[in-house]
């Protein structure tokens, strides 16, 4: 504690009585390393989770419950969104019916027969217009035209990417439709039955899963693909704020709805290439994280064991006047940890009081999402233990090596 | 009165094999409890470093050292620096001030080591820095004090403690002539009033005439003990 004490003294004063600007351009150095820790990483995770965002926000919502694995349909819809109605805790559903099948755009207009006809294949949704708004806010990614209204029929809304001049070229594999506008007419065939639809509007998100569908009223999709039943393919929910989506899906699970379908929580749902896009975006960010740790670790080492050295001759005196090494060490691993907790503690304010709230309001325009920056407090805290920690030991070592050295050389300049 | 230092078949080396040099080369030396010794010599002739085996700040390469009674060849550097810390005392050529701490915390410095509490070690310190003439100076900075003062700081960082000795290392090398005699004065007036043993280094015999001996060395040997007084 007496060493501590006298190292303290020792380290604060040189602290206070050195160089201005040497002390802020070093503090500079550890914000900026401790930025470049929490924000690379960060912004890698962040593309891909403004993309697990998009998805929760425009597909998945908080609770998704899908067919179970050997089943074509949710078992018993109806029954099941009865019980879902009894829960406070979801504000809004929605009951999806899916089916495949094509839409023919410009047949009307077709005079030559001996060209392919304006037909892709995609995947058809059939929507409670109000009931999706409400969950996944649909129609404000309606891009070109107008959302659907639920009492009207032969209406359907084109996701882009079943639209050539949205692909930019990358739909060719799967095919997309040409020159289709809102206003058109397009035929749409479900088990071999077609019905003649007007596109209303085009919804385009970074969401595939929005994005490559084509939104029907559920009624007109029942009556194409001639379902009697009201038996789904998927429900998604929207909890209020304060709910727990793992009560939720357990409360739900102790009905014994996990009988009829399977349910997941929007986490449990993430499509397992994104977990590992993530996962290696993380490795990403760690490894270049590290490197800026290497880096600051060497300018600490390098400022000071600059110092001691010059201070090589003050050393020798105060082992001289009998200060223990320890108390000199002690003086200058304080010094360190000066700069990396100012220095933290700067790139901690920037982080979160300017660059979190920045990519918030100017999301980085990747082409799958709206990258954000994730700066998890306790990600953050673990970083800044690591910085402090290998901050520490580079100033520790080069003082133990100045300090190591025999005292008289150390007074009379000698080499050892 | 007893001997506080014995030296005898001081030697110390440096080098090996054609490069060795043998800088000291069989020292015996006594000094006595409460005395004011000088060294004298010309430049190269080992008076520092003489001092710096007394002082236990080198090993001597052969003979043994009898500080207070504790053979101080003996002792590991952590032994080494705990015993510099409570028996002696240093006044360095060029003052050897912190310069980060103002005069006080200067002094307070091996005060605080030896374990005082910090008001204790203020006190010690301003009681120190008044009887070497540096009150209302407590709190400037080596820097904003002339080289005069800067010593008599660095006096009263040896002797707040009161060690049993002090080294003065050519303590008027980078003073004036005015200066560098009101320092001589100082540590003259320390052994006469403290009664503290005082082994300094000199190459001007004016500064020397208020020693009780002067050991003449040349060549890594002492070759004359002049008496001046008893």
């Amino acid at each position: 504690m007496r060493n501590f004490r006298i190292g303290l003294l020792l380290g604060f004063r040189q602290i206070q009585r050195a160089n201005i600007w040497t002390t802020s351009l070093i503090i500079f150095v550890m914000a900026l390393t401790f930025i470049n820790l929490i924000a690379v990483s960060g912004i890698l995770v962040g593309l891909i989770a403004g993309s697990e965002r998009a998805l929760q926000e425009k597909s998945l919502g908080d609770i998704i419950i899908t067919t179970l694995d050997n089943e074509d349909n949710i078992i018993n819809t109806e029954s099941l969104v009865r019980q879902l109605d009894q829960f406070p805790e979801i504000s809004s559903y929605t009951v999806r019916y899916q089916a495949v099948g094509q839409i023919e755009a410009n047949y009307k207009t077709r005079r030559d027969f001996s060209q392919d006809p304006n037909i892709v294949s995609g995947r058809l949704i059939g929507i409670d217009p109000e009931a999706e708004d409400a969950v996944t806010g649909l129609s404000k990614s309606v891009v070109e035209g107008e959302y659907l209204n639920s009492d009207e029929d032969g209406y359907l809304l084109l996701g882009a990417l079943n639209i050539d001049r949205y692909t930019a070229g990358f739909a060719d594999i799967t095919g997309s439709l040409k020159e289709v506008y809102p206003g058109d007419a397009v035929r749409v065939t479900v088990n071999g039955n077609s019905k003649e639809f007007i596109v209303k509007g085009i919804v385009n998100t970074k969401v595939g899963e929005v994005s490559t569908g084509i939104f029907i009223p559920e009624r007109e999709l029942r009556r194409l693909g001639g379902q009697i039943n009201r038996d789904a393919q998927e429900i998604a929910l929207r909890l209020s704020p304060t709910a727990d989506d793992q009560l939720i899906k357990a409360n739900l699970v102790a009905l014994e709805l996990d009988a009829q379908a399977k349910i997941r929580t929007f986490e449990e749902a993430i499509p397992k290439f994104i977990v590992d896009i993530k996962n290696t975006f993380n490795i990403l960010g760690v490894f270049i994280g590290a490197i800026g740790i290497i880096v600051a670790s060497i300018t600490i080492f390098i400022i000071i064991f600059i110092n001691a050295i010059s201070r090589q001759r003050q050393i020798g005196i105060l082992k001289g006047i009998g200060i223990e090494r320890r108390v000199i060490e002690i003086a200058y691993v304080l010094q360190s940890a000066f700069y990396a907790l100012v220095g933290s503690l700067i790139g901690v304010a920037i982080t979160y009081g300017f660059l979190v709230g920045f990519f918030e309001r100017n999301p980085i325009d990747f082409p799958f999402s709206d990258g954000i920056l994730v700066a998890e407090p306790m990600g953050t805290l673990y970083r800044f233990l690591i910085l402090f920690a290998i901050t520490l030991v580079a100033g520790f070592l080069p003082a133990w090596l100045i300090v190591k050295r025999n005292t008289l050389n150390s007074i009379l300049g000698r080499k050892s | 009165m007893t001997d506080i230092i014995q030296a005898s078949g001081i030697t110390r080396t440096f080098g090996k094999g054609d490069l060795m040099i043998q800088i000291l080369k069989g020292i015996d030396i006594t000094v006595a409890d409460g005395e004011f010794v000088a060294i004298m010599g010309k430049s190269g002739a080992g008076k520092s470093t003489l001092m710096y085996q007394l002082s236990v700040l080198d090993e001597p390469t052969s003979g043994t050292i009898i500080i207070d009674d504790v053979d101080v060849v003996t002792l590991n550097e952590h032994e080494q620096t705990a015993f510099r810390l409570n028996t002696l005392g240093y006044v360095f050529q060029d003052y050897a001030l912190v310069p980060d701490l103002s005069a006080q915390e200067n002094v307070m410095l091996p005060l605080l080591m030896r374990g005082q509490s910090w008001p204790e070690a203020e006190k010690t310190a301003c009681l120190a820095l008044d009887a070497v003439g540096l009150a209302g100076k407590y709190k400037n900075l080596p820097g904003q004090l002339s080289g005069g003062e800067q010593q008599r700081v660095s006096i009263a960082r040896a002797v707040a403690g009161k060690p049993k000795i002090i080294f003065a290392d050519e303590p008027t090398a980078n003073l004036d002539s005015v200066s560098g005699h009101q320092v001589v004065e100082l540590i003259t007036s320390l052994n006469r009033d403290s009664g503290q043993t005082v082994v300094m280094v000199t190459h001007e015999r004016e500064y020397a005439l208020g020693c009780n001996r002067i050991f003449h060395m040349e060549d890594g040997l002492v070759v004359d003990v002049e008496k001046l007084k008893s």
